[in-house]
């Protein structure tokens, strides 16, 4: 598509870097569209075509919602007021310092990181944080995305908007922030800083609880919550106290507060702010003068103030703990990292930091040490675990030649081998960055939580407001009492950090946990549609089967097999193709000279030929030799056994005559068969695309389990059979390693690119199985399906508590039953709502995937 | 008298909510449209 395409509405999106992205545009606007085949994403141009009739303003909204900042691209004037900038320029022409946070199209798209810049962000506590932090970031010119992370407290803004400028508007919105120089070192300051922050907390819980309870047991044990003539001044120097204790404990909340309000915002702070404060300033105008209320209005809540600072401290200092837990995933992955590299430079061993090992130097692992980077074997073999990158349990063996990983363990022997990818190249520094990214990425179920949360503190202002009125004009006596408890109640319990912290919490254990079973997951969205997933498509080679093609049978006419696998092998050494490798492989273990063979010549879709003794030698398929003139009937029993064992028979003939007929299967991997069973379980179909004929394709289908299979689809056209079963209603699922499996792999809901699959299958899907097992699907679907069920959990049970709390609070139950809660019970059920979520999303660590538990059931 | 004047401080006072976190501000009108 080009903007030439005049008839279709145009979009200027940003953001958009892969394939991946492009196939998110195209599901997000199918409801617009009607099918995603009537949208055109052109990455290059960063546009988007759709038909005319389509609202581009709509459209905008969307694709923006999708993650991607659009803008309607109109030549006249905006279509709509939601997307289009301020002053009518259209996206092509605006000027790069327009202060509208609408994106601007000259800005490079950043995906793996680049052109983002990352904030460590403190302060922020809830779903609100979240939306204001995200404004102010979007409000920094040049500013195209913005991403704020309550799971781990960082912001990431993509543009190329100045840093400093960023941290200033985080800072004016009432957080603090500093810009992430090094990722490593933020993580261990942020550890750090963690740690203090949670002895400070608990400080000031001790403080701010320690008055609170030590007034509320004076006040009822030996003195009394109601001011009176004699009591009136200590309660004024209570008071004053309190309000000391209130600022040293919780002046955080009110700064924050104050500095949310200054722009128009309201969030956690505002209700503690508004909640505490409301109590406080009630209590002293009735210590100070109790004369102007009615006797029964006397009584002071000085006591709940500091309570409801200390209880909401304590949650927050559980809270940052069990954070803390969350993030090991990504820890136990740092922790990976060797910290020196025995180096042989100019012939001397020497122990170097790791980050001082360059490219080219060759580097000695004894055994029991870690790899400190990627590289290739040149002296010696091992075996090498690879368990905490791939999750595959067993030592692998590598020799000259190998590739090894950094991370990795040397178990066995002594090796010497040569640095390819140092530092930030290395496999294991890209994927804990990508498992940095995922966990920080939001599903569209969290944008939801965000978008009602952003409406939801002033709401609860008003609903505050509202029940004091309620109280004030038809509850009892005393009145105002009751209209400063219900308002205040309200206040406090409806903070809505439980809905902030819902998704996110749960999104970064999920994206861990699969990061342990050796899933790299790209985006949050993938994570939700996993767990979707009713159809599951695979490639046949490198994904069910081995991917190297191995000789089954061989069927000698005359019997001698040595003198028909010597023949072929004569001819195939000189051919690159896998299935000559399997030849030459099997002559080789069973110690067969190849024939002197002359006049090579490889024929497409046939087989081989060439020359022994000016007698022509062919290896090929029966069509081939039969239209020579050869008759292959002698041998049709044996060709059909191993056609009925997926394999494809590969006739011989010297001259005239028919020597044999050799079976070569790519077999199935060992556990491919158990993981389609898994998913089978799991109620998910399962089918199997394949470029192999039909009577192949429905041997392996038969062997593996297959439900369906789909023969002699050529590479390109994978992609319109996943996009014909997503056209049937399926959620459909591509797993694939190849590059020819890359559009197939774009055109699903969820790409699986499997074991070492090529870079171009890697970007294009949006899960990567570290390892060959096609275990990783199921596990990865079971990953998402429970992590999805925990964040449903958590945002059902914190809109259940907002819904059932802020009624209760209100005082709907007072007519009834004559309850009326305490605001103290308001702050401790707040509280406990966050540690809750956060627990909750903890059980998540404790996941076991279905194989690991047969496993672990067999071993039994 | 007291009456009149708490409900109609009330009454303000969430009109006061309403434009100040709804109706005026410079970035409160457009935030929903890019999260």
């Amino acid at each position: 598509m080009s903007e030439a395409s005049v008839l279709k509405t145009a979009l200027s999106i940003s953001g958009a870097s892969c394939q991946g992205c492009a196939k998110k545009i195209r599901h997000a606007l199918e409801p617009l569209t009607g099918s995603t085949e009537r949208v055109e994403v052109n990455l290059e141009d960063q546009t988007v075509a759709l038909p005319e009739n389509v609202d581009s303003a709509e459209a905008a909204r969307i694709v923006t919602e999708a993650g991607y900042p659009a803008e309607p691209l109109v030549h006249n004037e905006p279509i709509g007021s939601c997307c289009a900038s301020k002053n009518g320029k259209s996206a092509a022409d605006k000027a790069p310092d327009s202060d509208t946070p609408a994106a601007s199209t000259d800005v490079e798209p950043s995906d793996a990181g680049d052109g983002q810049i990352a904030l460590a962000v403190s302060g922020a506590t809830c779903a609100s944080c979240v939306n204001t932090i995200e404004k102010a970031l979007m409000s920094v010119p040049g500013v195209t995305h913005a991403h704020m992370n309550l799971a781990d407290s960082t912001a990431t803004a993509s543009g190329d908007a100045d840093p400093q400028a960023l941290v200033q508007a985080v800072e004016s919105a009432g957080y603090g922030a500093r810009v992430i120089e090094d990722a490593d070192a933020a993580d261990d300051r942020k550890q750090e800083e963690d740690k203090k922050q949670y002895k400070v907390l608990l400080v000031k819980m001790a403080i701010s609880l320690g008055l609170g309870l030590g007034l509320m047991i004076w006040g009822m044990g030996f003195g009394s919550m109601m001011v009176t003539e004699a009591n009136q001044l200590t309660w004024i120097n209570l008071g004053i106290l309190t309000l000391g204790v209130m600022i040293a404990t919780g002046g955080h909340f009110y700064t924050g507060a104050w500095k949310a309000f200054k722009h128009h915002n309201a969030n956690m702070d505002t209700l503690i702010a508004l909640g505490t404060g409301t109590a406080w300033l009630y209590s002293i105008v009735v210590a100070s003068a109790p004369e102007a209320l009615p006797e029964m209005a006397r009584h002071v809540y000085f006591e709940a103030s500091a309570m409801i600072i200390g209880l909401i401290n304590l949650g927050q200092a559980l809270e940052l703990r069990a954070k803390g837990k969350t993030s090991e995933a990504v820890r136990r992955l740092l922790d990976l990292r060797a910290k020196t590299a025995r180096v042989i430079r100019d012939g001397q061993e020497q122990d170097i930091p790791v980050e001082e090992v360059q490219k080219g130097d060759r580097i000695r692992v004894r055994p029991g040490e870690k790899l400190p980077v990627d590289g290739v074997i040149t002296e010696g073999s091992t075996r090498i675990d690879e368990s905490m990158l791939t999750g595959e349990p067993m030592p692998v063996g590598k020799g000259e030649g190998d590739e090894v990983s950094a991370g990795t363990l040397n178990t066995h022997g002594s090796i010497i081998y040569e640095a390819t990818r140092v530092g930030s190249e290395t496999a294991l520094a890209q994927i804990i960055k990508l498992v940095k990214k995922a966990q920080g990425s939001k599903p569209a179920i969290g944008r939801l939580a965000d978008k009602i949360s952003s409406v939801f503190v002033p709401t609860v202002m008003l609903i505050a407001v509202m029940s004091a009125l309620v109280w004030y004009n038809v509850g009892p006596e005393p009145a105002v009492v009751h209209m400063m408890v219900a308002a205040t109640t309200v206040l406090i319990i409806a903070c809505p950090c439980a809905l902030g912290l819902a998704t996110p919490m749960s999104v970064m254990v999920g994206v861990g946990k699969a990061a342990e079973y050796g899933a790299l997951i790209r985006q949050g969205d993938a994570l939700q549609t996993a767990g979707k997933i009713d159809l599951v498509i695979l490639d046949k080679t490198g994904t069910i089967t081995e991917g190297h093609p191995a000789v089954t049978r061989v069927h000698a006419a005359n019997g001698d097999e040595t003198r028909l696998l010597a023949l072929a092998a004569g001819l195939e050494q000189h051919s690159e193709h896998p299935l000559a490798e399997a030849i030459l492989d099997r002559a080789r273990e069973n110690d067969i000279e190849p024939e002197p063979v002359s006049g090579f010549e490889a024929l497409n879709g046939k087989g081989v030929q060439g020359k022994l003794d000016s007698e022509p030698v062919r290896l090929g398929n029966r069509r081939w030799l039969e239209a020579e003139g050869l008759s292959v009937e002698a041998l049709d029993d044996a060709a059909a056994t191993i056609t009925r064992e997926a394999g494809t028979p590969l006739f011989l003939a010297v001259g005239q005559q028919v020597l044999g007929v050799i079976g070569v299967a790519d077999s199935i991997k060992p556990d491919s068969e158990a993981a389609i069973r898994r998913l089978h379980d799991a109620g998910i179909k399962v089918m199997m695309v394949t470029g192999d004929v039909d009577a192949t394709a429905k041997a392996i289908a038969a062997k593996a389990g297959i439900d369906d299979y789909r023969a002699e689809v050529l590479p390109e056209d994978k992609a319109e059979v996943v996009s014909e079963m997503r056209g049937k209603g399926h959620t459909v699922a591509m797993v694939g390693d190849g590059i020819n499996d890359a559009p197939a792999l774009a055109a699903a809901d969820v790409g699986f690119a499997i074991g070492t699959g090529t870079d171009v299958a890697i970007e294009s899907a949006s899960i990567t199985l570290m390892r060959g097992s096609l275990h990783g699907v199921p596990d990865a679907i079971e990953i998402s399906r429970a992590t999805v069920k925990n964040i449903h959990q958590n945002l059902f049970g914190a809109f259940i508590y907002n819904s059932l709390g802020i009624p209760v609070a209100a005082g709907l139950l007072y007519p009834v039953w004559g309850i009326l809660m305490s605001p103290i019970l308001a702050g401790a059920a707040m509280s406990l709502s966050s540690v809750t979520v956060v627990s909750n999303a903890n059980r998540l660590r404790l996941f076991k995937a279905s194989h690991t538990k047969v496993s672990a059931e067999e071993r039994n | 008298m007291t009456t009149f004047l708490v409900n109609a401080g009330g009454l303000a006072l969430m009109a006061a909510i309403v434009w100040w976190f709804w109706l005026s501000g410079s970035n409160s009108d457009n935030s929903d449209q890019h999260h």
